[in-house]
């Protein structure tokens, strides 16, 4: 097949007629996103500054209250949890998915995708069955003389941890295959050819070589975990709320829109600290979707 | 040699044998799912005693549950119309325009994919009460397509990247117009691009929870919604039914997609 | 006197500070087939650009048939342009997009299949009608692209080295097929390359760019024998470029001397005066090799190198002062006399065949 070449000698030559070309057609997007997210999230924040009375209390209510605080905590405490399985489990998934014959690879693949797209509803609604006092997974175990009572397996951080992981394995595999797809095999050859052992292959070459895709993957899992609403909602209990749960208490029962701003302002300062640590980092090179 | 499959060695079955695990662990809930959905037990015993329809004819029967469905479908189809035409115009300017601050802008166009949903609910939720915008189909098909348009933006902007820009050019000599140019050689020419931007914005408008629950009223509920409502009572093997169909629906449009992507590409 | 066909007037190009062509002005004749030859970033294909309408000139005129061509849009100056890049509609047959142009003009449709069977059929690829643009080779998607700017009988065709990205035979076929086609039909063509020998190949007259200005124009031979620069002279074919001093001049001939005594006379000036550095210019082939003796005219050296080229030997010999020079010898007969390494030799030529350039 013959493709079209970009030839870098022959410069793209490029219309300047107007100082501003193509404003014109970003504007409806940019409108639509200005009208409604950037000013609407502001005006959020801001409440959290005015309401019910100008200045920083409902900051000093958030940071100071030991509920507030444990879902805050508890926030974090999952998300780094549910990183750190992710990562234990998808690391040798993707590494497998990059070499593996075409055949097994292909199929993998088709499951983790088909995984990530379906609903997410479903995807949980199937933990919360599973997972139920009277579930498959207590009444196997129980069947096969493990435990003698059901465990509570779902109201609580195993749940969520479960859960979680579910949902966010394909985000983490998927960007861990593409950055072991990078790397040229032959530097593994050169490796052995220069007297390296296996495990030195792995400690000095691969790992490294891997290491930004492997953050890559863990900070973006990390940070949707963090801001993870429907799941930790059904798997797990009020004892582990989390921060986005509490966002939305706040405003449909309490209707408490200072607070809300508040840990809304928490969520997105640590949200958006993360990712410019990513960029800062590793630069813009996102595996998004 | 470590990223050799020939040459692992026992390396090889402790990658493959968690792989399996893991694909196993990805596949067999969805799969029970859509068999407890065939079964005959209400409290979802696994394996069902029995096989039977009656889920099935529960939700179709249940004016509410079909209510939902055309609900996301109107939203859904009418958020993908949107999104594919802003995301198209906003491309061409991203891509081919030359003002200040390009890059800027193109990141902030993507800010809605990664920051939080459950902020933007609330934040819409806040100003919709003002407009009196909660519960109607525009709040809903609005709150979609800040979420939706991302992705069109990647994939359209992706393709019209990848198309060589001396080929609209050579339309342009050929005698036509610029724009005449743009629709007749760029647009086919992008097609790809244009085709995936249509699926995802569907999917993310099909398949979105959150802004869904802050934006629905007792009157408009999106099927997500729906689900969403009645998980938070009991588990009952309606909700299998319907998940079970969600999990059809969303393996057709992936096949077809996969279809589609192996007829156009030569 | 009839106003030329094209005339490109007083040309500038400038990005900011950054100028990439500066007073370009041509004259050419209908029918045509003029070259744009330079080294890359000369401001060849820029020039092609801003007549195609592509860029925006900073200054000067572009007229066609005595009308200025810069008031009108890129797509109704009725101009055929093959670009370097393959820029089929991918998504078109063959011959849908030879009719492109056509449909775009509301053409009758009866005249489009007429036309594009004949544009076809001009590059040999008729049976390639209901081919997609993926399924052919680079050499048939140029010649595609080809019939596709012809097919509206546009005045001029302007090509920006088209043949860049096939390799060495193939694009010595195609040349083939562009000079019958030029034949047949009498388009005016503007070709941009970067590859002289391409350029002796198929044009008529020859512009040589350089850092954004023509240098010289005139045909393949005028640069060939008659350089008027040494960037023009060093572009074209082989050169020796021999730094030397010139001992006398006067009637229009100077004698140039070397570091070692070494002179040759008669050489014909070039607008010089009086002495100084100068820098001689000699084609390797119009030197010939003699065995060293006393008295004999032309440069001592050395052979150092020595490469049977077929029908040619080629010979690099260093002057006492280190300076090497390339000779090719025609073999044509046997008995002719052959070096060998380390032969001492002198190296001769007719002083009328030196090109002579300002020294330093």
């Amino acid at each position: 097949m013959v493709m079209a070449r970009s030839d870098s000698t022959i410069p793209i030559p490029p219309r300047i007629r107007r100082p501003m070309a193509g404003f014109g057609l970003v504007l409806p997007g940019l409108g639509l996103l200005l009208l409604f997210f950037v000013l609407p999230v502001l005006a959020l924040l801001l409440r959290s500054v005015l309401e019910p009375q100008p200045g920083l209390g409902n900051y000093a209510e958030f940071f100071g209250s030991t509920t507030y605080l444990k879902v805050f905590l508890n926030t974090f405490t999952v998300a780094g949890l549910v990183t750190a399985v992710t990562l234990a489990l998808g690391f040798p998934v993707a590494w497998f998915l990059a070499i593996a014959p075409r055949r097994w690879s292909a199929l993998l693949f088709g499951i983790v995708v088909l995984s990530m797209w379906t609903n997410l509803l479903a995807r949980t609604y199937a933990w919360m069955v599973l997972l139920q006092r009277t579930g498959l997974i207590n009444r196997t175990l129980i069947n096969l003389g493990i435990i003698s009572e059901p465990l509570a397996l779902t109201n609580n951080l195993v749940g969520v941890t479960i859960g979680m992981t579910y949902i966010m394995l394909p985000f983490m595999i998927l960007p861990l295959h593409a950055a072991i797809r990078t790397i040229d095999p032959a530097i593994f050859q050169a490796a052995s050819l220069c007297g390296a052992s296996r495990g030195q292959s792995l400690r000095r070459v691969f790992l490294p070589l891997v290491a930004p895709g492997i953050a890559a993957g863990a900070l973006m899992v990390f940070v949707m975990s963090l801001g993870y609403f429907v799941t930790p909602s059904l798997l797990g209990g009020t004892a582990n709320m989390m921060l986005a749960e509490l966002i939305a208490q706040l405003v449909q029962s309490l209707l408490n829109w200072g607070l809300a701003g508040a840990a809304a302002l928490v969520l997105l300062v640590v949200t958006l600290a993360l990712y410019a640590v990513q960029i800062r980092w590793f630069g813009f090179g996102r595996t998004a979707g | 040699m470590l990223l050799d499959y020939d040459r692992l060695g026992a390396l090889r079955w402790l990658l493959g044998g968690i792989s399996l695990a893991v694909a196993l662990f990805l596949l067999l809930p969805i799969l029970l799912i859509v068999a407890l959905s065939f079964g005959s037990s209400q409290w979802l015993q696994f394996p069902p005693p029995g096989w039977t329809l009656r889920w099935y004819r529960e939700l179709f029967a249940d004016p509410g549950w079909l209510d939902a469905v055309l609900a996301s479908l109107k939203v859904a189809s009418i958020v993908t119309v949107l999104s594919v035409l802003l995301g198209l115009l906003a491309a061409f300017g991203l891509v081919r325009g030359r003002f200040r601050g390009r890059e800027v802008l193109r990141a902030l166009f993507l800010t809605p994919m990664v920051l939080p949903v459950v902020v933007l609910a609330v934040a819409l939720y806040a100003l919709f009460l003002r407009l009196h915008l909660n519960g109607t189909l525009a709040g809903f098909v609005i709150a979609h397509l800040v979420i939706a348009l991302p992705f069109a933006l990647l994939s359209i902007g992706n393709a019209l990247e990848r198309f060589d820009k001396a080929i609209e050019d050579a339309a342009v000599l050929c005698g036509a117009s610029p724009w005449e140019a743009r629709l007749r050689v760029t647009l086919p020419g992008i097609r790809l691009g244009l085709f995936a931007a249509a699926i995802f914005s569907f999917l993310a408008s099909w398949d979105e929870v959150v802004l869904a629950i802050f934006m629905a009223s007792p009157d408009l509920q999106t099927l997500p919604v729906r689900v969403w409502g009645a998980l938070r009572q009991d588990l009952s093997p309606v909700i299998a039914a319907a998940s079970a169909l969600l999990v059809a629906f969303t393996a057709v449009l992936m096949l077809l997609a996969a279809l589609f992507r192996r007829s156009k590409e030569p | 006197m009839t106003p030329p066909f094209l005339s490109i007037r007083g040309i500038r190009k400038a990005y900011g500070d950054a100028v990439a062509v500066e007073a370009v002005s041509l004259d050419i004749a209908r029918g045509e087939f003029v070259t744009f030859l330079g080294p890359s970033g000369s401001g060849k294909s820029t020039t092609l650009y801003v007549i195609a309408g592509l860029l925006e000139p900073s200054a000067g005129d572009v007229l066609l048939d005595g009308r200025s061509l810069l008031a009108v849009p890129s797509h109704r100056r009725n101009i055929g342009m093959v670009f370097q890049r393959y820029t089929l509609f991918p998504h078109l047959t063959v011959a849908e997009n030879v009719a492109f142009p056509l449909r775009v003009r509301r053409r009758p449709e009866a005249e489009v299949q007429a036309k594009v069977k004949a544009m076809l059929e001009l590059v040999r690829l008729e049976p390639y009608r209901d081919r997609l643009p993926a399924r052919l080779s680079g050499g048939q998607q140029q010649r595609v692209a080809l019939a596709r700017a012809l097919a509206y009988d546009p005045p001029v065709l302007l090509m920006d080295e088209p043949l860049s990205a096939l390799d060495k035979t193939l694009r010595e076929e195609i040349q083939v097929e562009i000079r019958r086609i030029h034949r047949e039909t009498g388009v005016t063509i503007l070709y941009v390359t970067h590859d002289q020998e391409e350029a002796l190949r198929l044009s008529d007259r020859i512009a040589l760019f350089n850092h954004g200005r023509i240098e010289q124009v005139g045909s393949g031979r005028d640069l060939y024998d008659a350089s008027r620069t040494r960037f023009a002279a060093g572009f074209i074919g082989n050169s020796n470029f021999l730094p030397g001093r010139i001992a006398a001049s006067g009637g229009g001939r100077a004698t140039i001397i070397w570091p070692d005594g070494s002179r040759i006379e008669g050489v014909p000036l070039q607008g010089q005066e009086g002495g100084g550095e100068a820098m001689l210019m000699v084609r390797p082939e119009r030197m010939r090799l003699e065995r060293a003796a006393p008295g004999r005219s032309g440069l001592p050296g050395v052979v150092v190198d020595r490469t049977f080229l077929g029908d040619t030997m080629h010979y690099t010999v260093r002057t006492p002062w280190n300076q090497e020079l390339a000779v090719r010898s025609p073999l044509a007969e046997a008995g002719d006399a052959e070096f060998g390494f380390g032969d001492a030799v002198h190296v001769a030529w007719d002083a009328e065949q030196t090109r002579l350039f300002p020294g330093g």
